[in-house]
């Protein structure tokens, strides 16, 4: 038998501990946000947004040479400029969450974010 | 004396799949699966302390099998099962070494390695192993709830023993 002290003492310290590291674990889930740029489905690359730290631009050509140019910030994403006639993907703006996708049909593209963790249930 | 031990048991594991089912209707505090408060152990670690291990195994199986017929998700089952039956070895362990002034310590224990056996059913009905991270959370969640309802139970036994009703 333990004294009711020993078990005070190693609970707390399980609390603690488990405590600590769950702080930790809910913060770096918290900024876990992948962007997905797909060419007609096929995924060309994934942008964990909160890794960037300067802003940067990157092209997407589709094949007839119709280009979208993609910008990058910390987290956020956006098409800055394309040349296709509906300019529908310009208009979206900034995508920093996972409700809406950028899309931008003439050229076959569409953005996505994507949450970093899994959605895997645990009843 | 077979019967009134029957009885008893039909008894506890009323009480214990009413609470169950009236703890499914509250809605998730967080939204991470598994984080919950686990009152239907009350009766578990009660009937451990109070009577044989094998009334409260009983109690235990008969609970979660009908909790998760009524909850009509199969899925719960192997869950429950997986986290009950641990919970239930180690709570059997915990029970040896513990007075009856500690009780509480077998439902921190309990409710830890319940949430454990979830998360390696998860894991492997999912599989995927990295919802591992979660388990300081559960953790966390685990020994507060099993706190709670360790405390419950204790009390519940310390009561009972005054009244002389076992």
């Amino acid at each position: 038998m333990k004294s009711t002290k020993f078990w005070i003492i190693v609970i707390s310290a399980a609390l603690v501990l488990s405590g600590i590291s769950a702080a930790a674990v809910l913060s770096w889930r918290g900024s876990g946000e992948v962007a997905c740029i797909y060419q007609d489905g096929v995924l060309l690359r994934k942008i964990h947004l909160d890794t960037v730290t300067a802003p940067y631009t990157f092209t997407v050509t589709w094949t007839d040479g119709q280009k979208n140019t993609v910008l990058v910030e910390p987290g956020r994403i956006c098409v800055s400029h394309a040349d296709c006639p509906d300019q529908i993907c310009v208009r979206t703006g900034w995508l920093s969450d996972g409700l809406t996708p950028i899309v931008c049909l003439p050229n076959h593209l569409s953005i996505r974010i994507q949450s970093n963790t899994s959605d895997a249930a645990v009843q | 004396m077979e019967l009134k031990k029957l009885t008893r048991n039909a008894l506890l594991t009323a009480i214990a799949l009413t609470i169950f089912m009236v703890e499914a209707q509250i809605p998730p505090l967080v939204p991470i699966p598994g984080v919950k408060l686990g009152l239907a152990n009350i009766v578990t670690v009660f009937a451990l302390f109070a009577y044989k291990k094998q009334d409260a195994l009983m109690i235990l199986l008969v609970r979660v099998f009908l909790g998760s017929v009524f909850s009509g998700q199969m899925m719960t089952l192997l869950y429950s099962l997986a986290g009950g039956l641990l919970c239930f070895g180690v709570t059997i362990f915990m029970e040896k070494i513990l007075t009856e002034k500690q009780i509480w310590v077998a439902g921190v224990v309990g409710a830890v390695f319940h949430n454990i056996g979830q998360l390696l059913v998860a894991i492997v009905i999912t599989s995927t192993p990295s919802i591992a991270v979660y388990l300081p959370v559960l953790l966390v969640s685990g020994i507060l709830a099993g706190l709670f309802t360790g405390l419950c139970a204790q009390f519940l036994y310390g009561k009972l023993k005054h009244f002389g009703r076992f």
